[in-house]
């Protein structure tokens, strides 16, 4: 049952969500299509609530089956992401050129300290001030690359753990000066 | 035509997502504020990849009457020089790769004209000795972006001439005479997959491209959409065509976001020179194809769980029979093809069966591409004839190990596939015999490792991904994963036991004939393959507490643990 508790969305977000359902609306994938406008949308790229219990009443879909959705695709994420996302891959040629090493060091260097309760081959992991995410992906296809780490959408190539470390740093001024 | 052999310079930047993660975006940028700055007669073209990534970014140069010239590792300060070289109607030699005097587009031939004695011919490149290119005809050489460059070599041709003769039937028999088989991995026969969907009587009926390329360590789909778009809008044409379906579908993956611009781009263009929508070249066809983008699940790509997917439900399978071809999307016929197979439709209607036959194996005729990625000297994107033996890719093309180092293993196929080690590099690459290795073809990945590579290690990294991306439905797999993943934890952290061994493969067999779909079926391969060829480095994890390649935090601990 959608409690009563939550927010209503704004306005101009109801009219958003109405102008993407009715764009997608009964066509083959078009929840998956819709919630990802819907999280594109957000500022922090995450699916609040009262978004899942928009959707479920205007697309007539129980928000049980919803929120089923959303947990099952990697894609989606019910918390607010950081200000910059880094995403390691962990495709098999990453995997030989080392890329678990980087994101194990990625990981400590942003405070988690404790591997072994989150080493898990899919991770999205927020740090508390809200300044980074760290996720994996399943693999870019960008093996020729070879190991690759996406920083906010742009991709490099040949990392190792002193370039991770400069663009970190590189990241960290950007970030002070907004 | 006027395009691609202007009466003036063409110069083409390779920009698929290799070479764009290599900086051709910004070569390319170069290129055109030179020739603005300059004022130069120069045409300038982005086009897709030609494949070998290792030495990307790649720049085509073309002079009127000569040799097409690929030039590699181009950096924007070589621009001004490649310009003035150009200009005086001179090749930057210094750059040059490789330089093509012809070329077979299967569906035309293309002259770019002679010379340039010095200048190796493409096939003369290790890379490339051996190559046939069917499914990466266009790649790197025509503007994804640009329909009329793929009409001038002949693109759309096969798509007319089959609405024109109207005899679906006789079609579909073609491509059965051409022994076209699924490109994803299965290996089914598509024409009978398409006259299954033919003969199906309802009132509408769906055809599905998967490109829901999950393999991590593959990305041939990625090129082949990012490069020659059209190609695929084309196979699924003619298919929607000769079985009557009344919808295409592609379902692309959303971590590609270049090939789903193309694509949508590729779409658009299409409906503007009335090739898809209704009445298609005045014919009275009526095809709509639609673009999902999927949203991160590995175990999508197995064919009823896009299905789920597309309906709008988590991505879980559904047992078979009823094959999707009876009952498939939203209860409606529907068959689903790779990428690549569709890639392969146009050149067989346009070549006929009897060509297609020549090249590759009896069982298996045509190509396949493969990313030949991992610790090999050079990476990249390779189509050869099916039946090519393994050391061919991994010594010929691949030129050997980086840095001289001995190569030890292929891994073929994906999560699931397996590890074919040296000693079978004689193996041809074709369904059958990678699947008598207890590995498969698969979609294409070809990941090279050497010494430094720990075997246990590998099945262990690939246990963990398909572990977590197991949709949980059926327990064989939820729970014959996690396990296998335990266990082969402890022998990497060294408090495996020589019974680990044994029960690796007992699990492993419940999973592989117990699970419901392909992906639990196919999972315990990594384990399986490497338990029978590198049975030593598990043994070596167990009773030494070592790593012989020292990849793994092996530290001895006590029988308790």
């Amino acid at each position: 049952m959608i409690t009563l508790t939550s927010l209503p969305l704004a306005e101009a977000d109801q009219e958003f969500l109405d102008k993407v359902i009715a764009q997608r609306g009964g066509r083959p994938g078009a929840l998956l299509g819709i919630l990802g406008k819907a999280q594109d949308h957000q500022p922090r790229k995450f699916l609040p609530r009262e978004t899942l219990e928009y959707i479920a009443a205007k697309t007539d879909t129980p928000l049980a089956r919803i929120f089923s959705v959303v947990t099952f695709y990697a894609l989606f994420n019910l918390e607010p992401q950081g200000k910059n996302t880094i995403c390691i891959c962990r495709g098999t040629a990453c995997h030989t050129r080392g890329s678990r090493e980087l994101l194990e060091s990625l990981m400590f260097k942003l405070g988690f300290h404790d591997p072994d309760d989150e080493m898990a081959d899919k991770i999205s992991l927020n740090t508390n001030d809200g300044k980074y995410t760290i996720r994996t992906v399943a693999c870019f296809g960008q093996c020729a690359l070879a190991p690759v780490v996406e920083v906010n959408h742009e991709v490099y190539g040949h990392m190792n753990e002193q370039t991770l470390q400069r663009e970190l740093e590189h990241l960290g001024r950007e970030t002070a000066k907004k | 035509m006027a395009k691609l052999l202007p009466f003036r310079p063409r110069i083409a930047v390779g920009m698929g997502t290799c070479g764009t993660g290599n900086g051709s975006e910004g070569v390319y940028h170069a290129f055109a504020d030179a020739i603005d700055k300059r004022g130069l007669d120069i045409h300038l073209a982005r086009v897709g990849c030609f494949g070998f990534c290792a030495q990307e970014p790649l720049v085509n140069v073309w002079l009127p009457g000569r040799p097409l010239v690929i030039l590699h590792r181009v950096q924007s300060q070589h621009v001004d020089e490649i310009l003035d070289d150009v200009m005086m109607g001179n090749i930057p030699t210094a750059l040059a790769l490789c330089k093509i005097e012809e070329w077979d587009h299967i569906t035309a031939q293309v002259k770019y004209g002679t010379g340039y004695a010095n200048i190796p011919s493409w096939r003369d490149i290790p890379f490339f000795k051996g190559q046939k290119k069917i499914v990466l005809r266009n790649c790197g050489l025509i503007n994804p972006d640009d329909v009329e460059e793929y009409i001038a070599v002949g693109g759309y041709q096969s798509l007319y001439n089959v609405l024109i003769d109207n005899r679906p039937d006789v079609v579909i028999e073609q491509i059965k005479a051409a022994k076209l088989r699924g490109r994803g991995g299965a290996g089914f026969s598509t024409g009978q997959k398409w006259d299954f969907l033919r003969k199906a009587v309802a009132e509408k009926k769906f055809i599905i491209c998967n490109a829901d390329e999950g393999d991590p360590g593959a990305y041939m789909n990625r090129n082949e959409i990012e490069s020659d778009p059209h190609s695929l809008l084309e196979g699924m044409l003619i298919a929607g065509f000769l079985t009557g379906a009344t919808m295409g579908i592609i379902y692309v993956r959303a971590e590609y976001p270049l090939a789903v611009h193309r694509l949508e781009r590729a779409i658009e263009q299409a409906k503007e020179y009335g090739l898809l929508g209704e009445d298609i070249l005045g014919r009275g066809f009526n095809f709509n194809i639609e673009l999902v983008e999927g949203a991160g699940a590995f175990v999508c790509g197995e064919e009823t769980a896009l299905i789920n997917s597309l309906e709008g439900f988590a991505g879980r399978p559904r047992p078979r029979p009823p094959f999707p071809a009876q009952k498939g999307l939203w209860g409606f016929p529907t068959n689903i093809n790779n990428v690549e197979t569709w890639y392969n439709v146009a050149p067989i209607i346009a070549r006929g069966p009897a060509w297609f036959t020549e090249t590759g194996s009896a069982k298996s005729p045509g190509t396949k591409v493969f990313s030949l990625v991992g610790k090999v000297h050079n990476t990249g994107l390779v189509e050869m004839p099916l039946g090519t033996p393994l050391k061919t890719f991994v010594y010929d093309i691949g030129e050997g190990g980086v840095g001289g180092r001995a190569i030890k293993s292929v891994q073929t196929g994906g999560p699931s596939g397996g590890c074919i080690p040296h000693e079978m590099f004689d193996t041809p690459v074709d369904y059958e015999s990678l699947a008598q290795l207890g590995s498969i073809m698969g979609s294409g990945g070809m990941v090279v490792m050497d010494e430094d590579n720990c075997m246990v290690d590998v099945a262990r990294y690939f246990i963990e991904f398909t572990n977590s991306e197991s949709c949980g439905k059926c327990v064989p797999c939820r729970v014959g994963l996690d396990k296998s993943l335990r266990i082969l934890n402890r022998i990497t952290s060294g408090a495996g036991r020589m019974q680990h061994m044994e029960t690796l493969e007992e699990l492993s067999r419940y999973i592989r004939d117990s699970s419901l779909c392909g992906l639990g079926q196919s999972a315990p391969n990594p384990v399986v393959s490497t338990l029978k060829s590198f049975a030593e480095e598990y043994r070596a994890h167990i009773e030494d507490h070592k790593c012989p390649a020292g990849v793994c935090g092996v530290q001895p601990v006590g029988e308790t643990a």
